[in-house]
């Protein structure tokens, strides 16, 4: 669905190269994100998506046709949920949503009432928007990001500043919005968020893609293949994954005592992304 | 035309939600008040004053173009600061178009009044013709005004300060009227003194539309210049 061939820019201002020869594919129905510290270019590798910076080089293929040959189109065929809040804060939330959405075409819209209530927020939906948390505005964000049902979702980190239990709320939003069939960009600083949500997830560091691919491959291929046994009597030891199940020093050991718990010892996001980049997230 | 309208729609919403740009729509009763009612009666009162009167008709004239350049030189830079400017990036709408679309009804408006004022105000006897087309002139004063604030303010506060730089600007070149004339070419940077020289001369029934073409062109570059600008830095 969308292709992007080894492309840089530079902001003006600067002539530091910002992005540096950055390629990746996002299939329809994948979620894919971009994984890395402030500064990386994530948010400006998506505003080039989304047509607010241009003068880049290299290639942007949607849907196999060139960015720059797509006309306003391919605006509606898109949802953006920015970075920040932004809205009207003097309009309430219906009232920032009927103005955005009159923009687009009003067959494809959806009732506004519906959309409140998708995200838990439709007692607020007539208050001002200046009284509302920023947890709300983020949801008020996401649903204006939807309301007009767009194909392709770019998400600038969608789950910053939320609390555990709101962003894990928007988490399944935008997993609900994979299995109807959207294509979905997420940039994150947040290992958890790449590994919960991502089917793929690229690292992104001053400007250049370290490494593309699964959470689950990059963490263990990263991390120890072996798993890690907690005995009642708090005994500890870890056994290779290989053969463990004729293993007969790891079967005696799970048989000596009540088991408390068992984990492979796979590599976090976090730890992968170190090793790789030589950098940490935050 | 269906696309200007929903934007006007839209922004006419936006204005009346707003308690500081709502009273800035009741800015033309003022400066009809003064024209129609309040100059007449100082004249009487204070004859002296009936020197001065083709300086105040010119200044409250272009003061009309205040209303919708306030207003919309503070949406926009409101909309900057909020960042909702950042959503009209990905509306699916041309970024020209826009621009357009948005200052369509604030400058069909602003000819309008000023149109009216000139008709109606009760020193001179102009001609209807000349009227309009300075009205016209008026009216593209109200996009360069707005974006040009907008692009020079990063927020609500710098947006009152130049304001405040952008209405003195406009005013000032009458004070081209009161030097001496190797003095006054000065103000021929303002675009507002070819509109002030025209609008003079036309009062007396000069030549004025060389002036009024200096003025036109001068805009006109002023605005394709800015709205360019606008197009690249506002929706980033
Ligand atoms: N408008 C701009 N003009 C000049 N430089 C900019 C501009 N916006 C961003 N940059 C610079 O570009 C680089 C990449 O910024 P970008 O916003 O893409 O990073 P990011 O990965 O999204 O970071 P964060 O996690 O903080 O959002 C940074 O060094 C930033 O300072
Ligand atoms: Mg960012």
């Amino acid at each position: 669905m969308i292709e992007v061939n080894n492309i840089g820019f530079s902001y003006l201002i600067s002539s530091q190269k910002i992005l540096n020869g950055i390629s990746f594919k996002i299939h329809q129905g994948e979620i894919f994100g971009f994984l890395g510290p402030s500064g990386a270019g994530k948010s400006t590798t998506q505003k080039i998506l989304y047509k607010i910076l241009h003068g880049y080089t290299g290639e942007i293929k949607i849907a196999k046709k060139p960015l720059h040959d797509w006309d306003k189109s391919y605006l509606e065929k898109i949802g953006v949920g920015f970075e920040f809040p932004n809205h009207y804060l003097k309009l309430t939330g219906r009232e920032n949503l009927q103005l955005f959405g009159s923009f687009y075409n009003a067959n494809k819209l959806k009732p506004i009432p519906e959309l409140f209530e998708l995200v838990g927020i439709q007692d607020a939906i007539d208050k001002k928007v200046a009284t509302y948390s920023k947890g709300m505005k983020m949801r008020l964000n996401f649903i204006r990001a939807i309301m007009h049902e767009p194909d392709i979702l770019f998400f600038d980190e969608p789950t910053a500043g939320l609390d555990p239990g709101n962003a894990h709320k928007i988490k399944m939003y935008i997993k609900q919005l994979k299995e109807q069939g959207k294509t979905i960009f997420i940039t994150t600083h947040n290992m958890n968020t790449a590994d919960e949500l991502c089917d793929r997830v690229s690292f992104i560091n001053e400007g250049t893609l370290q490494i593309t691919d699964t959470p689950q491959a990059l963490k263990s291929r990263h991390g120890k293949h072996t798993v890690s046994v907690l005995l009642k009597n708090k005994m500890q030891q870890e056994f290779p994954l290989k053969n463990l199940g004729t293993n007969p020093e790891f079967l005696s050991f799970i048989n000596s005592q009540e088991v408390e718990k068992i984990q492979t010892m796979e590599a976090t996001l976090e730890e992968v992304f170190l090793k790789v980049t030589g950098k940490t997230l935050n | 035309m269906q696309q200007i309208l929903k934007i006007s729609i839209a922004d006419f919403w936006l204005i009346f939600r707003d308690a500081s740009l709502k009273t800035f729509l009741f800015l033309p009763l003022l400066i009809f008040f003064v024209i129609l009612w309040a100059l007449p009666a100082l004249i009487k009162a204070f004859p002296i004053v009936a020197d001065y009167k083709k300086y105040i008709l010119i200044v409250s004239t272009i003061q009309l173009t205040q209303m919708f350049g306030f207003i919309y030189g503070m949406m926009l830079v409101d909309e900057k600061e909020t960042g909702v400017a950042k959503v009209y990036g990905i509306l699916p709408v041309n970024k020209i178009g826009f621009i357009i679309g948005r200052f369509f009804m604030p400058i069909i408006i602003t000819i309008l009044l000023t149109f009216l004022l000139l008709l109606v105000q009760p020193f001179y006897n102009l001609a209807s013709f000349p009227c309009l087309i300075f009205s016209i002139l008026s009216g593209l004063l109200v996009p360069v005004y707005a974006i040009g604030v907008s692009l020079l303010s990063k927020n609500r506060i710098e947006g009152l300060v130049w304001v405040k730089v952008m209405n003195l600007i406009i005013v000032l070149p009458i004070v081209a009227f009161f030097v001496p004339k190797n003095i006054s070419y000065f103000f021929s940077v303002f675009p507002t003194y070819w509109l002030y020289l025209g609008l003079d001369q036309m009062i007396f029934n000069q030549y004025f539309m060389i002036n009024w073409a200096a003025g036109f062109l001068y805009l006109l570059i002023l605005l394709t210049l800015f709205s360019l600008q606008f197009t690249k830095k506002h929706y980033e």
